[in-house]
């Protein structure tokens, strides 16, 4: 039996319905995503004092921002962060849930949930441990070395080693959150390949990079975009726990930190919009570009 | 349909909204279902009550006039204040705390995109001067500069305390306080070893002199002549001040750039770095640093009046064996303190529709900030002596304090009023800030990079970091197409 549709009303008007249903999202979507995106790229292209001042300035904002030294400083913060992230924590990440996976391990779920726990406590509340760990002279992490292997007391972590500690603090909250992404696709590795290739003689490793690597890439391509958009946004973690700054030297300094102190600090939108504006399209080449190897990776 | 008829005055078709013709409607686009359904249903009537319990609901108006400020314990200090004040007075006025920030935003809405604002409004430094960003008549203050020059307050009230709220010759608030910096030194280390602080008259004297109690990394207990580092901006900003450098010169032009600011901060980068540095690391503000003072990590620390009740809050045990003594000079005959902090009151252009607003909201900024009353609650309270020269007389501050071995602390921070130096009110403030922070850090890295610990050799590298800093700041306000108009009005340069 055929389920009753809109067509079946005599005299409706299907095509309304859609329009009806979505309606709500559009509006929201204009309102909150659309307007605010083209609004910003007016701003980009003026200098305000509030709204009641403001001038247009053609691009010399965007001009201005690729000789400004703390943008490039901002983007190779974040690019550095970005790739310690993605080289350190997905590898990280994959070797953990492989481990949870092994068969006949004892305890698997209570790992997973230890390991996944700090996902959910917040960024701010992370921040502020990571703090008091990095602390030197009195930070948990220098008391402990120092009294095992003598470690310099005043090495400082917050101060001349920012990027290191911001990525062993992002390590510490998002690999188990990752690790749950690939723990998902590993299970869907199909048992029927991995077999058929051991009684071809293939060995661990050979069955992990010709096996599981091409049947988890769709899972492991999306954790890849994802932590990368996650690192370009990086805000809250430098600006917790380097107190409200970008650390000595901008050492922690990352571009959506640069944007906020710049809107919201020096009050300049104008500019904050030229440095949002530049995020956004950095945002998309990566995304284009990541779709792209994956297409290909597939098509292959 | 029967409910479809013409209008009779324009012969327009206009369709009666009748419950079935709403039902006819939902049916030809196949929404009865959904409409009906109870969920649906219980969300509409839902909506429906909270948005007439909305628009019912009595909002409760608010009497007199509002004070926003951002400092907790100036608002425990006014509200006994306050209330007299409404007891006595026809117009009344009501304190809303609001946390710095807020108030920092709130301030910055209200001046530039005309959101409520309070009429009046006790601000910090750096948010103060953020209002002064744009054109002169932009500023959401109101000027007060004939005022203060008729009533004769700018001679009443401590010169240099007027510099930080004085934006293009305009005066836009009463000051709240001094802030002179003396140095507090841990009185029971150095006695005890026999040092008399009053052979101490420049910095090259006090680490001189200091120098026995040193105990460099290795020691058992590690001990630094001065809370002093890199990365302390607050503390690098009133040594350049104290030497009569700065950011910005009266005109609100930078000088980071200046011979006397690469001097300081030479000076300041060969104690904090190398095997022989004499100043070391004790954060203010943070438990680690206030335990490491405790333990005599650093033998002296700057202390603005303000800090002084933060100690006596934060490290009680240290009570009886601080004395405070005026900062060592750069050079002899040279000024023996600098300035930190400071907060003013204004009254916003929002709040003043009517001469009698102005004059209502002027009567109470005086009595809050120049009473003598609050100037004592100030002194007991806050540890904070007044900028109002006429009660400096007062016997309170010549009370020993136990806290800091007896000394009168009071009198010994007015002593040293005079020689506050002035700061600059420009916008650019807290770039600049940042900017020569970027700059002290980028120079200790160079220094132990290369392994140059000698102020000699340090200081073509600070010339050359500061130029950088300067250069920096310089083209943000090249920038500010505001600022430009204003110059070419002869304002800021």
């Amino acid at each position: 039996m055929r389920a009753a549709s809109i067509a079946d009303v005599p005299g409706a008007q299907p095509r309304l319905a859609p329009w009806l249903f979505l309606s709500p999202f559009l509006l929201v979507f204009l309102v909150f995503t659309a307007y605010p995106l083209v609004q910003a790229m007016v701003l980009s292209l003026q200098q305000t004092f509030g709204p009641q001042h403001t001038r247009f300035v053609g691009l010399r904002n965007f001009q201005f921002l690729f000789s400004d030294p703390l943008f490039w400083t901002a983007l190779r913060n974040t690019v550095v962060y970005s790739l310690g992230s993605l080289l350190i924590q997905l590898p990280l990440s994959l070797g953990l849930a492989m481990l949870l996976e092994t068969p006949g391990l004892r305890g698997g779920r209570l790992y997973r949930v230890i390991l996944f726990s700090p996902s959910l406590v917040g960024v701010s509340f992370a921040a502020m441990i990571f703090a008091v760990i990095f602390e030197k002279r009195t930070g948990l992490l220098n008391v402990a070395l120092h009294r095992t292997i003598g470690w310099n007391l005043d090495f400082a972590w917050l101060e001349r080693h920012v990027m290191p500690a911001l990525i062993v603090a992002s390590l510490w909250m998002w690999v188990g959150f990752n690790m749950t992404y690939f723990s998902a696709a590993l299970k869907n590795v199909r048992r029927d390949l991995l077999e058929a290739a051991e009684i071809d003689g293939a060995g661990p490793w050979r069955r992990f990079l010709h096996v599981t690597i091409p049947e988890i890439s769709p899972v492991a391509g999306f954790v890849v975009l994802l932590s990368m958009i996650g690192s370009f946004q990086l805000f809250e973690l430098p600006y917790l726990l380097l107190n409200s700054t970008a650390g000595p030297g901008n050492r922690g300094m990352t571009i959506v930190l640069y944007l906020y102190q710049t809107g919201f600090e020096n009050s300049d939108l104008g500019y904050a919009s030229a440095i949002g504006w530049v995020l956004g399209l950095l945002l998309i080449v990566m995304t284009v570009f990541q779709r792209v190897l994956v297409r290909r990776s597939e098509a292959a | 349909m029967e409910a479809a008829s013409l209008h009779p005055s324009f012969g327009v078709k206009v369709q009666r909204v009748t419950p079935a013709w709403v039902r006819h409607r939902l049916e030809r686009l196949g929404l009865v279902a959904t409409v009906t359904s109870p969920v649906v249903l219980a969300f509409a009537l839902l909506s429906l009550a909270s948005f007439t319990a909305m628009m019912v609901w009595p909002i409760p108006s608010r009497e007199g006039k509002t004070m926003w400020l951002g400092a907790p314990p100036h608002f425990r200090m006014y509200e006994p204040m306050v209330a007299e004040w409404n007891k006595t007075h026809e117009s009344r006025f009501r304190l809303v705390l609001l946390s710095q920030p807020a108030l920092e935003r709130r301030m910055l809405s209200a001046f530039t995109s005309g959101t409520p604002a309070a009429d009046i409004l006790e601000v910090e430094r750096r948010p103060a001067a953020r209002a002064f960003m744009g054109p002169l008549e932009g500023v959401g203050f109101v000027d007060l500069t004939d005022r203060l020059r008729v009533e004769g307050l700018l001679d009443e009230l401590n010169g240099p305390s007027f510099t930080p709220w004085t934006s293009r010759g305009r005066t836009f608030g009463l000051p709240h306080d001094v802030h002179s910096v003396m140095l507090g030194y841990r009185a029971d280390i150095v006695e005890a070893a026999g040092i008399d602080v009053s052979q101490i008259e420049t910095w090259e004297d006090y680490f001189r002199i200091m120098k026995p109690l040193l105990q460099g990394p290795g020691s058992t207990q590690e001990r630094y002549l001065l809370n002093l580092w890199e990365t302390h901006g607050d503390h690098i900003e009133l040594l350049l001040l104290q030497a009569g450098g700065g950011f910005f010169d009266p005109q609100d032009r930078p000088i980071i750039a200046s011979e006397v600011n690469a001097h300081v901060l030479a000076k300041i980068i060969s104690w904090c770095v190398g095997p022989d540095r004499v100043c070391g690391d004790a954060p203010n503000f943070m438990a680690s640093g206030n335990r490491l003072k405790v333990e005599g990590y650093v033998l002296a620390s700057f202390m603005p009046d303000w800090m002084c009740g933060i100690y006596r809050g934060e490290m009680p045990q240290l009570g009886g064996k601080l004395k405070l003594m005026p900062l060592p000079a750069w050079e002899r005959g040279g000024r023996r303190t600098s300035v930190w902090g400071g907060s003013m009151i204004g009254i916003s252009k929002s709040g003043v529709r009517t001469p009698e607003d102005f004059e209502k909201s002027w009567a109470f900024a005086k009595e809050l900030y120049l009473s003598p009353s609050l100037a004592r609650t100030l002194y007991e309270v806050g540890d904070i002596v007044t900028p109002v020269k006429s009660h400096w007389g007062d016997p309170i501050f010549d009370r020993p304090d136990a806290y800091f071995s007896g000394q009168p602390k009071g009198r010994m921070y007015l002593d040293l009023a005079p020689q506050v130096p002035a700061r600059s009110s420009s916008p650019y403030n807290t770039m600049a800030w940042l900017r020569v922070a970027d700059a002290a850090t980028a120079l200790a890295s160079w220094a132990r990079d290369n392994q140059k610990f000698d102020y000699v050799d340090i200081l073509p590298e600070a010339k050359r970091v500061l130029a950088q800093a300067h250069g920096q700041v310089q083209a943000q306000i090249d920038r500010n197409v505001f600022l430009s108009d204003a110059a070419k009005s002869g304002g800021v340069p």
